[in-house]
């Protein structure tokens, strides 16, 4: 477990920008803290008469000088302090993408895609808050504390003046750090139900069929509507607390506000200090208001912030249970034989196993395939083949070589798998048919989606094979999606090819039609298939049967079907209809 | 985690290209309606706000008399003094708790009209037609009931909360000033077409550098998030390091918008900042010169200072407001887009009225006619005549025009030409909610709410007692799934059925069946995507279900349909063979080589002609 974390090698490559930032905002916050004192000096010089015309223009230049040097100085701080935050989740979602194509399935089936997402989004913003707007606030608002505390002892202001003055001030951070907390915990309340409020749209709009074949609106509509009146409450709530804080802080800065000038006044009247350093202390008071309530935000953003961070940290350290061993060899799938010797597999904390004791000999050039009831082990027995989980040791063995010592890339690249779910991703169609090797053609993309059937549909759109998919683009149907994905497994010509369940959705006729040209594309070379329907398998070399992680049965065909036993149950079970209907 | 994916998804429907231009007049027009019946809340919100802003707007003021009735004349009379802290203090506390007032009746009016907003619109989208269903994504629907309506919210929250309070803190400061000094306060009115131009200019182009980032950000977030849904076909095909460069693409480009993002932002607040600067140095220079000149008072001049860095707020907070009220405006239009849509479908002016139970079940489909829109026609003068009782199942390719035609038993879409009856009533003089009590229909994929088992089986409908439903789970085998949950029939159920197979969430949904009593029973492809076990289970069911109905079956799988009293196959929307099973397969044609195919014969002598019939029957539906 060795892992920098994030934010190390962060500060590492950008420590400098920060430096330049904070000593910018210092310049920028002690040539503003000026401004009242020039504001006071006027003051002071008008009031004892000494002030002349050339003296007015004089204090104006001043202030346009400051102004500009505060502008253009703190301006380019807070770029350089917001540019160094985009930079940070720039890298943090460069290095979070690389590690989550490192993690495996295991992990995935731990967590759940809306998670990972959150971490890669919610949690790389919130962190970037902190060391971003956070520093850069904390510095400007330090920094402009201190330089007008400064400036006010200074000017001869008297300390227990501005003790007096700044006082109520000092409530400002305190009450935003106590009622924070309170406002985000209301806030999150509104988000949640906003959140069920979608999650019960989501709900009807999804199922509207439903709804309108039982005719159930109405009922449907009072759902929702409790769920609006909920949002409402909640919102009310956090307005309530929330208020009460817009309220209240504005209050505490004209308290101070009042101190200073009750105080300030008499202090005045005595003449224990000058007009223009009273102009001065009400000025610096104003000046304070805002980063104290800034100090505040950030102490809550921080703490919010921190468990963001720890998460990330966390998920930066999970070491993937995939590795390249580092002798890895190439094998060649085309030659060798792939023997599976008493394989027990158990999925990671999983009470039984799911494989059990698989003996199994895969010839090159054979045809195999693989029956039994939904949860029988089917897939995690081909997966096993892809090394998507780690088998124990020595017990898959290609040529001579444990699958655990053979390099991905090699492995992987000579595997065409077509899982059931026919996954697709949001680009082109040719890209998707292409996915697997892209530098492919379009005669080897069409010839593919010829043979997995998917051509005519596909030409059939109105850009062809440049037709997107997905949310902006057509949507296909369960069938064409399976086969487009069939066309994707037939394009790699790989030596080893894995058809998982791949037409379930395809109708009957289309599905004998591929189950031909499977078996005439695929002459010579290892093709492994999982079906329900028996038909598809009849030309196997062998068949094996799954029953709890078992192989129960195996044989050609004929012979399964001649012995008693799941298989020619199956084989009656999908007959019966037609027995049925004889029979009458 | 909803909340994280709603972001990213209602960020992906922002950045869909082009914005729709806003029109704020039709928006306003819009809310006024519904700010109408709140008017004296909204009166009172006024009057809360204007005694709210007076202590901020008076602190100059009185600062200034303090200074020239008494400082600088050296009166040195320090019980004026305090009466002047004691109004002050005086408005402080009003200020506070009218602050407080006047956010929590804003608030509450504007939650009542965005609920009010909310369930007007999630009621007409359920109540539109299901052709308003086929044709618009779910996705987009719930963008508009979620995302839009939170759109508006935010007006009310955030945007009328500052036009109000910040817009009358403004004119307030400029009637201040030009009470105190009215060359003064002239000079400072040039500074509002000066503030307008710039924060117009800044405006438009700070809109594309901000929608070019959320664009770019939806484009990155819908990436990753297909991508780690997708990480297992990654892996699988060894692509990490291809999906990984077109991950830098997006990574990168979104860096970009970002920068440019901060540089327009900072580059902006910063003019104001610096505009706010140069007028005060301004008014020291002319407000100086005027008091040498003995022509205004100092006491004017400090107050005006302080007015002017006041003056900057207010304007600020409206031009960042900016955003949130263009957002709104287009989402309140896009909301009343949809109120705007009519259903298609309508109950008839007079509907017949029908008595449920005595319905018998008799279906005619009348020498139909009928198309999807403009489309190619999907059926030219159908017949067919179900009697009461029978079952029929239906077969043919996809595209054929299977689901069409229960389509319109349903009256999802009406028929262009000729009539479809119910027992010798139109289905269209039939109200719609009788009819589809009527007719009940099973889906490929059953869909279950989350709540209960039991409120799954009676969608929620209270009227049905808990007997009847424990007593329809019982008839079609669904109880022993039951008895085996954790909670029996309170167990709840999440919106995907999770922990549930395929095959027991379709024996629930027949056990719906039972509890609504249709008279007439469709099984759209009930019974795909189970594995044979499952099937068997289920046809079981379907037996006792179908028991004294009008059933028709759908179906891929012919395992399902040969025990039906007749077999319909449809090809190219018309009936091309129709008998027994044992008839059609003596009659030695499509369906006995659709029968021949699912037995698995890979019939090579056949191959070229169904290859062309599939190619000429498109999967029109799923195309959209």
């Amino acid at each position: 477990m060795k892992s920098e974390g994030v934010l190390k090698p962060y500060f590492k490559q950008t420590w400098h920008i920060y430096l330049a930032s904070v000593t910018l905002h210092a310049a920028a916050s002690i040539i503003f803290a000026y401004f009242p004192k020039v504001l006071g000096d006027f003051t002071d010089k008008l009031k004892s008469g000494q002030l002349g015309s050339h003296d007015v223009v004089h204090f104006s230049v001043v202030l346009v000088l400051i102004g500009a040097g505060y502008a253009l100085l703190g301006g380019y701080g807070q770029y350089l302090v917001m540019y160094v935050g985009r930079l940070f989740e720039y890298m943090t979602r460069r290095r979070l993408f690389t590690h989550f194509s490192g993690l495996s399935e295991h992990y995935y089936s731990k967590n759940g895609v809306g998670k990972m997402l959150n971490y890669f989004m919610n949690d790389v913003t919130g962190v970037r808050e902190s060391i971003s707007m956070g520093i850069n606030q904390t510095a400007m608002a330090t920094m402009l504390l201190i330089s007008c505390v400064g400036a006010m002892i200074l000017s001869d202001i008297p300390l227990y003046l501005i003790a007096a003055s700044v006082g109520p001030l000092i409530f400002i951070p305190w009450i935003v750090i106590k009622i924070g907390p309170v406002i985000r915990q209301r806030s999150r309340k509104v988000q949640e139900a906003l959140g069920t409020m979608t999650e019960s749209a989501e709900e009807q709009f999804g199922g509207v069929r439903v709804t309108k074949k039982f005719a159930v609106e109405s009922i449907m509509i009072k759902r929702f509507s409790s769920k609006v009146d909920q949002i409402k409450t909640n919102q009310l709530s956090l307005v309530r607390i929330s208020s009460l804080f817009q309220a209240i802080v504005p209050f505490l800065g004209n308290l101070s506000l009042i101190v200073s000038l009750a105080y300030g006044g008499y202090l005045t009247i005595k003449g224990d200090i000058t007009l223009g350093n009273f102009v001065a202390l009400t000025l610096y008071v104003r000046m304070l208001m805002n980063p104290l309530q800034q100090i505040g935000n950030v102490i809550n953003t921080v703490q919010r912030s921190r468990a963001s961070l720890q998460r990330l940290n966390e998920l930066i350290a999970v070491q993937p249970d995939i590795v390249e061993a580092d002798n890895a060899r190439t094998v060649n799938l085309a030659s060798s034989p792939i023997r599976l010797s008493d394989l027990t597999f158990t999925y990671p904390d999983a009470p039984q196993p799911a494989l059990k004791h698989i003996n199994l000999a895969i010839q090159p050039g054979m045809t195999l395939g693989i029956v039994g009831r939904t949860g029988s082990g089917k897939t995690t027995l081909v997966k096993q083949l892809l090394r998507v989980y780690e088998p124990p040791v020595q017990s898959i063995q290609i040529g001579n070589t444990d699958i655990r010592e053979v390099t991905l890339e090699s492995l992987r690249s000579q595997i065409a798998y077509v899982p059931q779910d026919g996954f697709l991703f949001s680009t082109t169609v040719g890209e998707n048919i292409a996915f697997g090797r892209r530098k492919a053609g379009q005669g080897e993309i069409h010839s593919a989606a010829r043979q997995a059937r998917i051509y005519d549909n596909i030409t059939e759109f109105p850009e062809g094979f440049e037709t997107r998919l997905g949310e902006r683009g057509v949507t296909l149907s369960g069938g064409q999606r399976q086969r487009t994905s069939l066309a994707r497994g037939f394009i790699m010509q790989a030596p080893l090819m894995i058809l998982d369940d791949s037409v379930s959705a395809v109708d009957a006729v289309t599905e004998s039609e591929i189950v031909h040209t499977i078996q005439q594309e695929r002459q010579g070379k290892t093709t492994i298939i999982i079906a329900h329907r028996l038909s598809a398998l009849k030309h196997a070399d062998l068949i094996i049967v799954l029953d709890e992680g078992k192989i129960v049965q195996r044989g050609k065909h004929d012979q399964l079907l001649a012995e008693p036993g799941p298989y020619a149950e199956l084989h009656a079970i999908q007959e019966e209809g037609s027995q049925y209907a004889d029979g009458r | 985690m909803p909340t994280a994916v709603n972001n990213w998804q209602t960020d992906q429907k922002a950045g869909n290209g082009k914005q729709p231009k806003p029109e704020y007049k039709s928006a306003f027009r819009i809310l006024k309606s519904y700010i109408n019946p709140h008017r004296k809340t909204f009166t009172l919100v006024t009057i809360c706000t204007i005694i709210a802003i007076a202590s901020e707007l008076f602190q100059p003021y009185l600062v200034k008399i303090a200074i020239d009735d008494n400082l600088m004349a050296g009166k040195n009379d320090y019980s004026s003094l305090i009466v002047i802290c004691a109004i002050y203090l005086g408005l402080s506390i009003s200020s506070l708790f009218f602050t407080y007032l006047q956010n929590n009746l804003l608030q509450d009016a504007g939650q009542s009209i965005v609920s009010r907003i909310r369930k007007q619109l999630f009621e007409h989208i359920t109540r539109l037609s299901m052709s308003y269903f086929d044709k618009t994504s779910s996705g987009s629907l719930i963008t508009h009931v979620s995302s839009d309506t939170e759109a508006v919210n935010q007006f009310f929250n955030q945007v009328l909360l500052t036009l109000l309070r910040d817009g009358l803190t403004l004119i307030s400061i400029l009637v201040m000033m030009f009470y105190l000094d009215t060359t003064l306060g002239l000079y400072c009115l040039l500074l509002l077409p000066i503030i307008a131009l710039i924060a117009i200019g800044f405006r438009s182009f700070m809109r594309t550098t901000y929608q070019m980032a959320r664009t770019r950000l939806s484009r990155l977030v819908a990436f990753v998030a297909e991508n780690l849904a997708g990480m297992s076909l990654i892996q699988v095909f060894h692509q990490q390091k291809a999906q990984g460069e077109l991950y830098k693409e997006r990574n990168e480009d979104y860096f970009k918008a970002n920068v440019r993002e901060i540089r327009t932002a900072v580059t902006f607040n910063r003019t104001f900042d610096l505009l706010g600067n140069l007028t005060i140095a301004f008014v020291v220079w002319t407000g100086g010169k005027a008091v040498l000149g003995d022509t205004m008072e100092f006491g004017v001049l400090y107050a005006f200072i302080t007015y002017i860095r006041q003056f900057f707020q207010p304007i600020n907070a409206i031009t960042q407001q900016w955003n949130t009220l263009q957002s709104a405006t287009v989402a309140v239009n896009r909301i009343w887009g949809i109120l705007d849509v009519e259903p298609e479908i309508k109950d008839a002016a007079k509907p017949v009225k029908i008595n449920h139970d005595a319905i018998k079940g008799r279906v005619d489909f009348n020498r139909i006619s009928f198309s999807y829109g403009n489309g190619t026609p999907i059926f030219r003068g159908l017949d067919l005549h179900i009697n009461p009782g029978e079952m029929v199942g239906i077969v043919g390719t996809t595209g054929a025009g299977k689901s069409s035609l229960m389509s319109l038993l349903c009256r999802f879409y009406d028929v262009n030409e000729g009539s479809v009856q119910i027992d010798g009533n139109d289905v269209r003089h039939i109200p719609q909610a009788e009819l589809h009590r009527i007719v009940g229909l099973v889906q490929q994929e059953p869909y279950l709410y989350a709540g209960s088992i039991i409120d799954n089986v009676r969608m929620f409908d209270e009227s049905i007692s808990r007997e009847d439903v424990v007593r329809a789970c019982e008839f079609v085998g669904a109880d022993q799934l039951v008895s085996r949950m954790a909670e029996g029939y309170d167990t709840r159920l999440s919106e995907k059925g999770s922990g549930l197979s395929a095959g027991e969430r379709q024996l629930i949904s027949f056990a719906r069946i039972i509890v609504f009593r249709p008279k007439i029973l469709i099984l759209d492809e009930a019974t795909a995507n189970l594995d044979s076990q499952t099937e068997q289970l289920i046809q079981r069911a379907l037996q006792v279900v179908s028991e004294g109905r009008t059933t028709i079956v759908i179906a891929h799988r012919l395992s399902t349909i040969m025990q039906a009293d007749r077999i319909i196959v449809l090809s190219h929307g018309s009936i091309v063979e129709s008998g027994t099973h044992a008839e059609l397969i003596e009659l030695q044609g499509v369906y006995e080589e659709l029968y021949r195919h699912s037995q698995g014969e890979a019939a090579a002598a056949s191959e070229a002609e169904s290859a062309n019939e599939s190619a000429a029957a498109p999967e029109a539906h799923t195309i959209r």
